[in-house]
């Protein structure tokens, strides 16, 4: 039909493509598109399978390599020392705490970001929080020891006051603290979305039936805010719990997280073993925490696509 | 809810608490990068740019940073390919199994970043790959690569899936409607995504930590290292690099595609 035309780059490209992907592989295309995607995160399930191999060896003391036969013990050593079960009660403390804290203050940040009729506002509150989302954990953490250290900007402020000293540096509130901080971004990036899908007539409407505004956001915004809480508290729950930078640099040594832990196991004690067997609890803890509230609530705006919108009619 | 008094005062007031809380340790670092003194102290002990100036002069602060921004181009070059097909395939094709697929792609948020890098150090370690820059940065873009597909996906999600349709009924072949009609409405999704890539591969810390050694430490690993009991003002100034890079990162993202972007509803 277009004999005698000049080829475009695009019709060569064309040439090359049936040659190299002839009609019927087409419907192989999207599993072509996923190849680079799905092989790089395969490196992480063969990450997976790597560790929980070596949980499965003892060390042994004369070498300090890890053993050929097969145990379960570095796992029942876990349950027998008292230390890891500490550890994984305070690391699990600290992720319920500071997700309640940081989904409780990122709820009227994500709201207002949303809701206010100022572009110049709207700008500012995208700005304060993308400048310290695009800071890694470790300079965040020590903006904190700055603020939060023995002759630091807060105890500067509290003796000017005639206040005496607080000692939040290297302790688990500092480290709670920090964390809260560093997961605010997250969930408010999270949340937003969730309130745009909310229609504003909504709540105009509830609030011009005679409805309060507590009465409003508890009955209405909140529950069709809930695909957005429910992401953010998932992501603040996990990163918190998995966390290694902040109970590290600002715990003091004193707080350590199971990643800490883990670490520790792994080039303290050089047990191999040991520190596997606790990254499989810890993975599993996750994994778990997340499956309970996917299954039980759904997977809020975590999904990479809308639920049902793939292909479909929209 | 904003028009009642009583509320507004509530949420403002979180809002602002919020504000503070979060430009708190980033404000405290420029003060302190411009301190005279030899310690940081409040209120600082006069202004100068001594700390900027001793930065200039160790060598081992500016090879790290050359270092993580090798490491941010390797994980960024990678990410862009890998996971924009990814986002296209999953948002515009009907795929068996696609649920299955995208609980598989997140992955990366499943497994906790520390034993991922544990098991990385260990698999590298085997292919004899430890000791260079470039795995570093392919281990930045594994653990993150769902950012990526994310920014993608919700600009796939936004595209009408009638314009392929009506690309391929005037006869356009499959690659001409893909870098014709497909790649250039996601170009928002690919932008932010691969800035973000960028971003997080600069910062990135405990999987760099197990996988660097002292010849070849990044930026955040080098002041972690360089953090003791003592706080210096040198890695302030050192941070306020970060906080520039950010800063730009940010300005960036707002002229090419808005930060209003991410408060758009899937």
């Amino acid at each position: 039909m277009a004999e005698g035309r000049r080829p475009t780059a695009l019709g060569r490209w064309e040439v090359w493509r049936r040659r190299l992907w002839p009609e019927r592989a087409l419907p192989l295309s999207p599993w072509l598109l996923l190849l680079p995607a799905l092989l790089l995160t395969s490196s992480l399930a063969a990450a997976l399978v790597v560790i929980g191999e070596s949980s499965l060896h003892l060390l042994d003391r004369a070498t300090f390599r890890l053993g050929e036969a097969y145990s379960l013990g570095n796992y029942a050593e876990l349950l027998q020392r008292p230390v890891y079960l500490r550890i994984i009660g305070r690391t699990a403390l600290a992720a319920a705490i500071v997700t309640a804290i940081t989904v409780a203050l990122a709820i009227p940040y994500g709201y207002l970001m949303v809701r206010t009729a100022g572009a110049g506002l709207r700008k500012l509150l995208l700005i304060g929080l993308f400048l310290p989302f695009f800071l890694g954990q470790v300079i965040r953490a020590y903006g904190w020891l700055i603020v939060l250290g023995k002759h630091g900007l807060l105890n500067a402020g509290l003796t000017g006051l005639g206040l005496p000293d607080v000692a939040l540096i290297y302790t688990y509130p500092g480290v709670l603290i920090g964390l809260v901080q560093y997961m605010l971004p997250f969930a408010v990036l999270l949340l937003a979305p969730a309130f745009t899908a909310i229609p504003e007539e909504l709540e105009l409407a509830s609030m011009s039936l005679g409805g309060r505004a507590w009465p409003t956001f508890w009955h209405i915004v909140l529950p069709l805010a809930k695909p957005g809480w429910i992401a953010a508290g998932v992501v603040v729950f996990t990163l918190t719990m998995t966390d290694f930078a902040m109970p590290e640099m600002m715990g003091g040594g004193g707080n350590d997280f199971i990643a800490n832990a883990i670490y520790d196991g792994f080039f303290q004690l050089s047990d191999a073993g040991l520190g596997s067997a606790l990254a499989i609890v810890l993975t599993a803890l996750g994994t778990l925490a997340v499956a309970v509230v996917f299954t039980a609530i759904g997977v809020g705006t975590l999904g990479y696509i809308q639920s049902g919108s793939a292909g479909a009619a929209r | 809810m904003m028009r009642q008094p009583a509320a507004r005062v509530v949420i403002w007031a979180i809002v602002l608490f919020d504000l503070l809380f979060l430009a708190l340790p980033t404000a405290v670092i420029v003060v302190a990068s411009f301190t005279a003194g030899n310690v940081i102290a409040f209120p600082p002990e006069g202004l100068s740019l001594r700390w900027y100036h001793a930065l200039l002069g160790e060598r081992a602060f500016s090879a790290a940073l050359w270092r993580s921004v090798w490491v941010a181009i390797v994980c960024t070059a990678v990410s862009l390919p890998a996971g924009t097909l990814a986002a296209i395939a999953l948002a515009r094709y009907r795929i068996r199994h696609a649920t299955a697929i995208q609980i598989y792609l997140l992955l990366p948020f499943i497994v906790p970043l520390i034993v991922s890098g544990l098991g990385l150090m260990l698999i590298f370690g085997w292919l004899r790959w430890l000791g260079q820059l470039w795995p570093v940065g392919l281990a930045a873009c594994i653990i993150n690569l769902p950012f990526m597909i994310w920014a993608v996906a919700a600009s796939v999600n936004n595209l009408d899936p009638e314009l392929g349709n009506a690309a391929a009924n005037c006869g356009a072949p499959p690659l001409a409607a893909f870098f014709t009609v497909t790649l250039p409405a996601v170009t928002p999704g690919v932008i932010t995504g691969g800035l973000l890539m960028f971003i997080l591969a600069l910062n990135e810390f405990i999987v760099s930590l197990l996988l660097v050694d002292a010849r070849i430490v990044t930026l955040p690993v080098l002041m972690y290292n360089s953090i003791r009991a003592i706080i210096t003002p040198d890695l302030a100034a050192l941070s306020v690099v970060y906080i520039v890079i950010a800063l730009v990162s940010i300005w960036l993202l707002d002229r090419l595609v808005g930060l209003e972007i991410f408060l758009k509803s899937k």
